[in-house]
């Protein structure tokens, strides 16, 4: 069910043309803008770092954005009440939008990389390749389980997408997907620390630059699965609070 | 006076229609947090990269982010007339639609400019920017005018809304072109010439270079030709506005197409 799923959605998302040219256009635009940034600086050499933190951005994108409109979107269409309604627990039902979502983001990093390559010459040598693919595949499907935490409680939320706006840039910052955390304030740390997308941008890091790859792998699958837990009881208790309220199209 | 009285209180009543999210809690987190989160990421990215100080980055973002407001609010102010079913009574109106849409970018370059300014007094807080208190009222004047010139971009972008089906796409496109073309985040002399070029005629590149200016000490007099500049790339967008909404509008008639998406 999980894989028929997100087989559906990832069809649906990729047959919309908003989806595919945001998912494709503006990460190449953030990875663009990083290159010339990274080159005024003088930091040549971090250029592939540069295209995989603007592509993991463009995921992350992805997720927040598909996983506030998930649910938003079911109900605009007055779908909503008959996936809650399905003889399954609700997090069947919504985990595979929500990971539909990061792997519609792949797009996102697979466009970056081909950029860098095309236009700017970026030659894609991977510290290690291997662990670069799996550091890649367990970051999408972690952001889908981080996604699925958030979608849980946009359920009750009428202008979830409102939310999501707020929420791209401290992730992205936070999470030393482009900017190095060491630069940032002391504060960032703790929460940077549980975020999945802190681990998952580390991963992607030290397979391309070369470092422990599988500590920071582990950690973000670690966290993630505590997202999953997380959101399933979350979506499981917002769902009966929605119902109970008779609020689940109109909240 | 009448035509006045159409722009202000029309695009006022249409401003108030279009923000069906009236929570304070969620107009805050959508057009000041997350703006400022936009303005410490550059500026911490800068630090770290040393492509620039931080007035560079701080006071460059702080007019950028008036983008926001204006681009997505020129498109809704267009687009959401037509998603809802009320454009073709809004195009129906006996009055000036030229005036009635042009009005509407009014309250979005207003609420631009607010997210500029608290943008840039947070930003300028948390990071440590001392700006020159005699350089605040010129600050303000190139908020104001690169709000307003942005705003009528996005209602140029609005106008498209009247001729292609999904006008999101070109508002997020160009919402993440401008903070690449506009020279706010790379520096103009670390850009190809095409981009600087294009820069040159899109909203906010000249804005912000005039309040770098000002923000640097340097007076109006440093920053006055870069505001003339940013005050007819805007005219520019509001002349290119009405032409496109006179001729979709025509076109929608002819062809019936009004209410399509």
């Amino acid at each position: 069910m999980l894989a028929l799923g997100t087989l559906a959605h990832v069809k649906q998302m990729s047959r919309s043309p908003f989806e595919v040219t945001i998912a494709l256009v503006v990460p190449i635009v953030q990875a663009t803008l990083a290159v010339y940034l990274f080159r005024a600086g003088a930091e040549q050499h971090r250029l592939l770092e540069a295209a995989v933190g603007a592509g993991l951005m463009g995921v992350w994108s992805s997720v927040l954005f598909g996983s506030g409109g998930a649910i938003q979107n079911q109900r605009w269409q007055g779908t909503l009440e008959m996936i809650m309604l399905a003889p399954r627990p609700p997090v069947l039902v919504i985990l595979p939008i929500t990971v539909a979502t990061g792997l519609t983001g792949t797009y996102a990093l697979l466009a970056t990389l081909a950029w860098g390559r095309i236009l700017y010459g970026i030659r894609l040598d991977f510290v290690h390749p291997f662990a670069f693919v799996v550091a890649a595949v367990v970051c999408i499907v972690a952001l889908g389980m981080f996604g699925l935490l958030l979608a849980s409680t946009f359920v009750l939320m009428r202008n979830a997408n409102a939310l999501t706006n707020t929420l791209e840039y401290p992730i992205w910052l936070v999470s030393g997907m482009l900017v190095p955390m060491t630069v940032l304030p002391a504060w960032t740390g703790p929460i940077a620390a549980v975020l999945p997308t802190t681990w998952g941008a580390r991963a992607l890091r030290e397979a391309t630059t070369g470092g422990p790859v599988w500590p920071a792998v582990g950690v973000c699958l670690g966290i993630s699965l505590i997202c999953l837990a997380l959101g399933s009881v979350a979506l499981t208790y917002v769902e009966r609070r929605a119902r109970a309220a008779a609020t689940l199209a109109l909240a | 006076m009448k035509t006045l009285r159409l722009m202000t209180v029309g695009g006022v009543i249409a401003y108030r229609a279009l923000f069906n999210w009236t929570r304070p809690a969620i107009f805050v987190g959508t057009l000041l947090v997350g703006p400022l989160f936009q303005l410490l990421f550059f500026a911490y990215l800068g630090r770290q990269l040393q492509v620039a100080d931080d007035r560079f980055y701080i006071v460059g973002n702080a007019v950028l982010t008036a983008t926001l407001a204006c681009v997505f609010g020129g498109t809704l102010a267009v687009g959401n007339e037509r998603r809802y079913g009320t454009l073709g009574h809004v195009l129906l109106s006996p009055r000036s639609r030229t005036a009635v849409f042009l009005g509407r970018a009014l309250p979005y370059a207003g609420n631009g400019l607010l997210i500029a300014v608290v943008t840039l007094s947070v930003g300028a807080t948390l990071l440590g920017l001392r700006i020159p208190v005699a350089a605040v009222p010129g600050i303000l004047l190139a908020m104001a005018v690169g709000s307003l010139a942005c705003a009528f971009f996005g209602l140029t972008l609005g106008a498209l809304g009247l001729r292609f089906r999904d006008v999101w796409v070109i508002s997020n496109v160009a919402v993440a072109l401008l903070l690449l073309l506009t020279g706010v985040n790379v520096p103009s002399a670390s850009l190809p010439g095409w981009m600087v070029s294009i820069g040159q005629f899109l909203p906010i590149t000249h804005a912000a270079a005039a309040a770098r200016e000002l923000a640097a000490g340097h007076g109006m007099a440093a920053a006055a030709p870069a505001l003339g500049r940013e005050a007819l790339v805007g005219l520019g967008y509001a002349i290119l506005a009405a032409v496109l909404l006179k001729v979709f509008e025509t076109e929608s008639r002819r062809t019936a197409s009004l209410e399509t998406l």
